[in-house]
C-alpha cells in the first residue's frame, strides 16, 4: 500500500464520478431489468463500491505521502489544461499534501460508511438510484473541492457540493417544506459564493497587478502552489489587502459552513433524508469552509483583524446555536444546531491561528456527528419516521445497538475526558484560543475571550446532548404507547393520526399558486396509487425493532472511530498537528521551508496556554462537561419534564424563544421576505410600472410615432418620391456649395 | 501589319502611330468572368427557346454551371497582380474580384430558389434567368472599373434588366406598378448621375477616377465648385441605387411589388454593385491635406448625415410596417446605412481601417437577406402571394426547416452572436470608433436595438398558429429553396467560423 503511485490521485475523484454516471445513466434501467429487489441491491453495491475504492486508493496515497517526509509532502499532479488565456492559466491539477489527503480520507471513508448505511435506510425508496446518483456526484464534487490545486477547481467543487446539497435536501421534492428548505439553502449559499468569488478575484487582481514583485513569474494565478508563496511575499506590505481577501473568503466560508448570520439554511436542510444530513450537512460539506481557511491560512496569518472576526463569528455561532438547541424537540434539529455550534468551534480555532486544531475537530466531528446522525436516523427508522423526541423514551430496550453506539457518540461530542475523540479536539481548540495572541480587534485579544466563551459552550453542549440522549433512550416511559398521558390542551401533535400530521404539513399545497406542488387531494390520490414510503404512522401498538446490519455496521465502525483511540493516536505526540504543519519545516523567521508560508504565531500551534490556565485547562473543560451532563441527568433521565412537554404554553420563556431561534429566523423572514420584501417589491413594482415601463413605452411610442411620421411621406406617388429626391439632391448640392468642409481632415 | 511596316522603315508611320496612339493593353482574363456571365445569359435564352414546355431545369443547370465557371475564373485570378487593361476601362484588383464573386454567389443563390417560387406564382418564364444573369453582369461591371462611363454603363445594364424583372408578374398590378416606379425614378436618378459625370469630365478632362483624384485643387474656386457640383450629382445617382435616405422611397414599393426572388436579387446584388461603385468614387475623392482643404472635407459631413438619416429612418419606418416584404425593404435601407458607415470609416482613415469590414458585411448581408426573402417566398401558392405578417402564420407547422432557417436569418439581421450579422455590425462599430466617427457608431448601436422589434415580429409571425379558416396558402418546400436556405444559414455561421482564412483570401490582409 505504501508504494501507491501518487499520480493515481486523479482516480480518487474520478471513481465516484464514474459511479455517478453509472447511477444516472443506467440506474433506472438496471433496476427495471433485474427487478426491484435484486436491482436495488445491485445498484446499492455499485454506489458504495467506487467510494470505497476511492478510500482505499486515497489511503494508499496517504501512506506514500507520509513516507515522503515533511519536506517533500506537497505534490501537485497536473492532468490537462482547463483554461489557458493570455496571462491566466488554470490547469486541472490535484494537490497531494497532508491537508488534501486528510480530507479525502474523511470524505471517502465516512462517505463509504454512509453510502452503506443508505443502502439500508433508503431501501424502500422508489427513487433509489436517483438518490445514489446525487450521493456519488456529491462525493466526486467534494473530492474535487478538497483535492483541487487551485481556487477555480475548489470553486467548481464548492458549487458542485452546493448543487448536490440542494438536490438532496429537496429529494422528496413534492413536499413543499422540503422544496422550500432546498431553495433556502441554495439562496443563502449564494451570499457565501459572492464572497468567495470576490475573494478569488481580489487575489487574482492583486497578484496580477504586482506580478513583477514575485519570482518566479507565473500565470497560474489561482493555483495554490503558485499563489501561496506569492501572497506571502506580497501581503507582507499590504495587511489591508490581507484583511479584505480574508474577510471575503470568510464570507464564502460562512455561507457553506453555516456560520451566524448565514446559518439559517442548515437546520432546515435536515428536511432531506438522514444519510444526507449525516454526510453532507454534518460530516463533510459544511466543513468545506474550514478546509478553505486552512488552505488559505497565509492570508489570515497576515491579518489579525480578519482572524479576529473569524474567531468572533465562530464563537457567536457556537454559543447561539447551542442555546437554540435547548428549545428543539425534533431529534434531527437538535443535531443540526449542534452541528452549527461545532462548526463555530472549528472557526474559532482557525481565527486564533490554531488551524490544525480546526482540522482536527473537522475529523473527529466527522466521525461522531456522522455517528449521531446515523444513529438518529436508525431511531427515526425504528420509530416509523417520528422525529419528535417527546414521543420517544426507553428506546434502549428496543434498539440496543443503536443505543450503545449513540451513547459513544454522545460521550464523544460532550468531550468525555481521555476515552473519547471529541475531548482531544475540543481541548485543542479551547487551549489554542486561550493561549492565543493572533486574533486581535481594536487592540483587544479577542482570541482569549472566545476561549473562555467556548468553555461555557462546552457546558451547553454537554447539557443539550445529554438531554437528547436521555429523552430518547431513557426518561422512564415509552411515551408513544400512552398518548393520553401526554395529550393536553394545545397538544403539538398526535401519534395516532400521522396522516393528519403529514397532511397538515401539506396543507400549504393548496395555497401554492405556482402549480408545481400537488394539492392535498392530488397528494392523497398519488399516495393511494403509489404509497409514499416517507410517511409511516407511529401508532400506539408500534414496537421498534433494531435496524438491519447494513445500517448498524456503519454505526459500529463510526463508534469505534469516535472513541479515544482515534483521538489519542492523533493527539499523542501531536501527530496530527505535525502531519499538517510539520514543526521541523519552520525556520527561525517563522517561514515554512516547504511552502514558504509564514507561521506568524507559531506558538498558536502549540495548542496550550501558559501559566495556571494551561495547567488547569483539563479541569476547567471536564468541569464544564460534568456540570452540563449532571444537569441533563437530573432533569431528563427519569422523565420528560412537564415544562418541556407537548403544551408549549407551559414551556419557560427561554425555551420558547430558543425554539424560535430567538426569533432570528422569523425576523429575517419578515424583514427580507415578507414585509421588507413586500415593501421593496412595492417600490420596485412602482418603479417598474411608472418609470421603467414609462420610459420603455415612451421609446416605443416615440419610435413608432416617428415611423408613422416618416411614413406619411410614403404616399405611393412617383411624383412625390421624385420631389423628395429632388429636395434631397438640392440640399446636398447647396450643402456642398455653401457649408461643406466641416469634418476633420 | 504594324510589324511589317516597322521592318521596312524604322522611323516609319506605324511607329509614330503607335507612339501617338499606344495600343491598349488587352487582358482577356480580366473580363472573362463578366463575359462568361453574359454569354451564359445568351445561352440560357437559346435554351429557353428550345426547352420543352415550361420546364426550366435545363436553363437553371446552364446558368448555375456558367456562374460556377465565372466564379472559378474569378478565384483563379486572386493571385494575379492588379492590372488595368482595355485602356483603363477594366480594372482587376482584389476588391473588384471579391465584389464580383459576391455578385456571382448572390445570383446563384437567387436562381437556386427561383424555380419553385415562379411556378407557385404561375409565372415560370424562362426569361427570368438570362435577365438576372445580365443584371448581374452589370453589377460586376460596376465593381471592375475606375472609369466613370463604365460604372454608369454597369448601373444601366443592372437597372434595365431589373426594371423588366420587377414587372415580370404581368397579371399583378402591384408588380407592374413597381416596375414603372422603379423605371421612372431610376431614369431620374441616372440622369443626375450622368450629369454629374459630365461635370467631372468638364472639370478634369478625364473620366478616370485617378485623374479626378489628382486634379483636385481647393484653391481654384471655379474648378472646385464644378467638381463639387459633379460630386453632388453623382452621389445623388448612387444614393438612389444604394437606397440612402432621402433617395430611398422607391425601395419599399418596388420591393413589395416585384416578385420575391427579384426582390432578393435587388436587395443583395444591386446593393453590392452600388456599394462597390460608391466605394470606388469616394476613395478616389479623398485627397491629401497638403493641398489645403481636402476633397472629403466637403462631402464627408453630407454623407455623415445621410448615414444617420438612412439608419434611423429605415428602422423607424420599418417599425410600423405590416407587410413582410416592405419591412425587409426598410431593413435593407437601414443596412445600407450601416454599410455606408463602414465605407465612411474606411475612407476617413484608410491607414487604420481597411475595406475588409465592408466586404464582410456585404457578404453577410447578402446571405441573410436572400435567405429571408427565400423563406418569405414560401407564402406564394396558386398564383397568389400574401406577404402580410398574417400570411406567415402557421408556417412553423408547414415548413419547420424553413422557419428554423428564418430564425437564423432574423438573428443575424438583428445581430445576435454568433451569427455573422453580429460580427459585421461589431466590426463596423469598431471601425467607426477607430476613425473618429463616434456619433455614427452610437447611432448604429441605437438602431440595432430599434430593429430588434420588427425583426422579432417577423420570426414571431411564423410561429403564431394560423386561425382556422384563414390558413394562408403556401408553396410546398422544394429542393432548390431548401438548398438556398441551408446554404445561407450555413454560410452565416461558416463565415464566422472561417473568418480569418476567408478574409485573408477575400481582401488579402486581415
Amino acid at each position: 500500500m505504501g508504494g501507491t503511485n501518487i499520480e493515481l490521485i486523479g482516480w480518487v475523484p474520478a471513481l465516484p464520478l464514474i459511479g455517478f454516471l453509472v447511477q444516472a445513466l443506467l440506474g433506472k434501467r438496471i433496476v427495471d431489468f433485474f427487478g426491484e429487489r435484486f436491482g436495488k441491491k445491485l445498484m446499492g453495491t455499485l454506489a458504495v463500491l467506487p467510494v470505497f475504492a476511492a478510500f482505499v486508493l486515497a489511503a494508499g496515497i496517504g501512506m506514500t505521502l507520509s513516507e515522503m517526509g515533511p519536506l517533500a509532502n506537497n505534490q501537485v499532479v497536473t492532468y490537462f489544461d482547463w483554461i489557458r488565456i493570455s496571462g491566466l492559466h488554470v490547469p486541472y491539477e490535484i494537490v497531494v499534501d497532508p491537508l488534501s489527503i486528510t480530507m479525502a480520507l474523511v470524505v471517502t471513508g465516512v462517505g463509504a460508511l454512509i453510502h452503506l448505511y443508505a443502502t439500508g435506510y433508503m431501501a424502500e425508496e422508489r427513487d433509489y438510484t436517483r438518490f445514489f446518483t446525487y450521493m456519488n456526484l456529491f462525493i466526486g464534487a467534494m473530492l474535487i473541492l478538497v483535492l483541487g490545486n487551485n481556487l477555480a477547481l475548489m470553486f467548481i467543487g464548492w458549487e458542485g457540493v452546493g448543487l448536490c446539497s440542494y438536490l438532496l435536501i429537496g429529494f422528496w421534492y413534492k413536499d413543499l417544506a422540503n422544496a422550500k428548505a432546498a431553495n433556502k439553502a441554495f439562496i443563502v449559499n449564494r451570499i457565501g459564493d459572492w464572497g468567495f468569488m470576490l475573494g478569488m478575484f481580489t487575489i487574482v487582481a492583486f497578484i496580477a497587478t504586482n506580478a513583477e514583485r514575485i519570482s518566479p513569474r507565473t500565470d497560474r494565478l489561482l493555483s495554490f502552489d503558485a499563489i501561496l508563496p506569492a501572497l506571502t511575499t506580497l501581503l507582507h506590505d499590504h495587511p489591508a489587502i490581507a484583511t479584505v481577501i480574508g474577510l471575503l473568503l470568510f464570507v464564502g466560508a460562512m455561507g457553506k459552513s453555516a456560520q451566524f448570520p448565514l446559518y439559517l439554511w442548515l437546520p432546515d436542510a435536515m428536511a432531506g433524508p438522514t444519510p444526507v444530513s449525516a454526510l453532507i450537512h454534518a460530516a463533510t460539506m459544511v466543513t468545506a469552509g474550514v478546509v478553505m481557511v486552512n488552505r488559505m491560512h497565509v492570508v489570515f496569518e497576515f491579518s489579525p483583524v480578519a482572524s479576529g472576526w473569524v474567531a468572533i463569528v465562530g464563537c457567536v455561532t457556537a454559543i447561539f446555536a447551542a442555546l437554540v438547541a435547548f428549545g428543539q424537540t425534533d431529534i434531527k434539529k437538535v443535531l443540526a444546531y449542534s452541528t452549527v455550534s461545532q462548526l463555530g468551534y472549528m472557526f474559532v480555532a482557525c481565527g486564533v491561528g490554531a488551524y490544525w486544531a480546526g482540522m482536527f475537530h473537522v475529523v473527529t466531528h466527522a466521525f461522531f456527528k456522522a455517528l449521531l446522525f446515523l444513529g438518529s436516523g436508525a431511531v427515526i427508522h425504528a420509530m416509523a419516521h417520528e422525529q419528535d423526541m417527546r414521543w420517544y423514551g426507553n428506546l434502549r430496550k428496543y434498539v440496543p445497538i443503536t443505543w450503545l453506539t449513540m451513547t459513544i457518540g454522545w460521550l464523544a461530542i460532550i468531550g468525555f475526558p481521555y476515552l473519547f475523540a471529541g475531548f482531544y479536539s475540543k481541548e485543542a481548540i479551547i487551549g489554542g484560543a486561550l493561549g492565543n495572541h493572533h486574533a486581535e480587534l481594536f487592540g483587544a485579544p479577542v482570541g482569549v475571550y472566545t476561549g473562555w466563551l467556548l468553555l461555557f459552550g462546552a457546558l451547553l453542549t454537554s447539557a443539550y446532548m445529554t438531554r437528547l440522549t436521555f429523552l430518547t433512550f431513557n426518561s422512564g416511559a415509552e411515551r408513544w404507547m400512552n398518548p393520553a398521558t401526554y395529550e393536553e390542551a394545545g397538544t403539538d401533535h398526535h401519534p395516532h393520526d400521522d396522516h393528519a400530521h403529514a397532511h397538515r404539513h401539506h396543507a400549504h399545497h393548496g395555497e401554492d399558486a405556482h402549480g408545481f406542488f400537488y394539492t392535498e387531494e392530488e397528494m392523497a390520490r398519488r399516495e393511494a396509487l403509489a404509497p409514499h414510503d416517507h410517511h409511516h404512522g407511529l401508532t400506539v401498538e408500534h414496537r421498534p425493532r433494531e435496524v438491519s446490519p447494513s445500517m448498524w455496521v456503519p454505526l459500529a465502525v463510526l463508534a469505534a472511530l469516535s472513541t479515544g483511540v482515534t483521538g489519542y493516536l492523533m493527539h499523542h505526540g501531536e501527530t496530527f498537528k505535525h502531519w499538517l504543519y510539520p514543526p521541523t519545516t519552520y525556520n527561525e523567521t517563522g517561514l515554512s521551508m516547504i511552502r514558504n508560508e509564514p507561521v506568524v504565531h507559531a506558538e498558536a500551534l502549540t495548542g496550550h496556554p501558559h501559566g495556571w490556565v494551561g495547567s488547569a485547562l483539563v479541569f476547567l473543560s471536564v468541569g464544564a462537561m460534568l456540570i452540563g451532563a449532571i444537569y441533563g441527568y437530573l432533569v431528563y433521565f427519569r422523565r420528560l419534564p412537564a415544562r418541556e412537554g407537548f403544551d408549549l404554553k407551559r414551556w419557560s420563556g427561554f425555551r420558547r424563544a430558543a425554539r424560535e431561534q430567538f426569533y432570528y429566523d422569523g425576523f429575517m423572514l419578515k424583514f427580507f421576505v415578507t414585509q421588507g420584501g413586500a415593501a421593496v417589491g412595492n417600490v420596485l413594482a412602482g418603479m417598474d410600472k411608472y418609470v421603467v415601463d414609462g420610459v420603455v413605452n415612451a421609446c416605443g411610442w416615440l419610435a413608432s410615432g416617428l415611423g408613422g411620421f416618416f411614413r406619411q411621406f410614403q404616399t405611393g406617388y412617383v411624383r412625390a418620391y421624385a420631389l423628395v429626391m429632388l429636395i434631397g439632391g438640392v440640399a446636398l448640392l447647396v450643402y456642398f456649395a455653401t457649408v461643406g468642409q466641416g469634418v476633420a481632415r | 501589319m504594324y510589324n511589317l511596316l516597322a521592318q521596312t522603315d524604322g522611323n516609319g508611320l506605324a511607329k509614330r502611330l503607335a507612339e501617338a496612339f499606344p495600343p491598349p493593353t488587352i487582358d482577356w482574363p480580366s473580363i472573362l468572368p463578366i463575359a462568361l456571365v453574359v454569354c451564359t445569359g445568351i445561352v440560357a435564352l437559346i435554351v429557353e427557346m428550345l426547352r420543352p414546355r415550361q420546364n426550366n431545369n435545363a436553363i437553371i443547370g446552364f446558368s448555375l454551371v456558367g456562374l460556377f465557371f465565372a466564379g472559378l475564373s474569378l478565384t483563379s485570378q486572386f493571385a494575379s497582380p492588379d492590372l488595368e487593361s482595355f485602356g483603363g476601362m477594366v480594372l482587376r484588383d482584389r476588391f473588384s474580384l471579391t465584389i464580383q464573386l459576391l455578385v456571382v454567389m448572390v445570383t446563384g443563390l437567387t436562381i437556386l430558389f427561383s424555380d419553385g417560387y415562379l411556378r407557385a406564382k404561375r409565372i415560370p418564364f424562362g426569361e427570368f434567368y438570362p435577365l438576372v444573369l445580365w443584371s448581374a453582369s452589370g453589377a460586376m461591371m460596376m465593381a471592375s472599373s475606375k472609369n466613370l462611363l463604365m460604372i454608369f454603363l454597369g448601373i444601366e445594364v443592372l437597372s434595365i434588366s431589373l426594371y423588366v424583372l420587377a414587372g415580370m408578374s404581368k397579371t399583378e398590378t402591384k408588380s407592374e406598378e413597381s416596375a414603372l416606379k422603379y423605371f421612372l425614378l431610376g431614369a431620374f436618378a441616372s440622369a443626375f448621375l450622368l450629369y454629374g459625370i459630365a461635370f467631372m469630365y468638364g472639370a478634369t478632362g478625364s473620366l478616370h477616377l485617378d485623374a479626378i483624384r489628382s486634379a483636385w485643387n481647393p484653391n481654384d474656386e471655379a474648378f472646385r465648385n464644378m467638381m463639387l457640383f459633379g460630386m453632388g450629382l453623382m452621389l445623388f445617382g448612387l444614393a438612389f441605387k444604394a437606397a440612402f435616405v432621402p433617395f430611398h422611397q422607391w425601395t419599399p414599393d418596388v420591393y413589395q411589388g416585384a416578385p420575391t426572388n427579384v426582390t432578393a436579387f435587388m436587395a443583395a446584388g444591386s446593393k453590392i454593385g452600388a456599394m462597390a461603385a460608391l466605394w470606388r468614387l469616394l476613395s478616389a475623392s479623398t485627397t491629401n491635406v497638403d493641398l489645403g482643404a481636402t476633397f472629403q472635407s466637403y462631402w464627408m459631413p453630407a454623407l455623415f448625415w445621410i448615414a444617420i438619416l438612412t439608419m434611423t429612418v429605415g428602422n423607424l419606418v420599418a417599425l410600423v410596417q405590416k407587410d413582410v416584404k416592405r419591412t425587409l425593404g426598410y431593413s435593407s435601407i437601414a443596412h445600407a446605412g450601416y454599410i455606408l458607415v463602414g465605407i465612411l470609416a474606411h475612407v476617413n482613415n484608410p491607414e487604420k481601417v481597411g475595406i475588409g469590414t465592408t466586404v464582410f458585411y456585404l457578404l453577410s448581408y447578402s446571405l441573410m437577406t436572400i435567405g429571408a426573402f427565400a423563406v418569405v417566398s414560401l407564402t406564394a401558392k396558386n398564383g397568389k402571394e400574401g406577404t402580410r405578417f398574417e400570411d406567415l402564420h402557421g408556417l412553423w407547422k408547414r415548413s419547420p426547416f424553413a422557419v428554423g432557417c428564418l430564425i437564423v436569418f432574423v438573428a443575424s439581421l438583428i445581430g445576435i452572436p454568433p451569427t455573422s450579422g453580429f460580427f459585421g455590425k461589431l466590426m463596423i462599430f469598431n471601425d467607426a470608433l477607430a476613425s473618429d466617427l463616434m456619433p455614427l457608431a452610437i447611432v448604429l448601436a441605437v438602431n440595432s436595438v430599434l430593429s430588434v422589434y420588427y425583426y422579432v415580429g417577423i420570426a414571431k409571425a411564423a410561429f403564431v398558429d394560423a386561425e382556422g379558416a384563414r390558413t394562408p396558402e403556401s408553396a410546398p418546400m422544394n429542393l432548390g429553396l431548401a438548398a438556398t436556405c441551408l446554404l445561407c444559414a450555413g454560410g452565416i455561421f461558416a463565415v464566422v467560423i472561417l473568418f480569418n482564412p476567408l478574409m485573408n483570401w477575400l481582401v488579402g490582409a486581415p
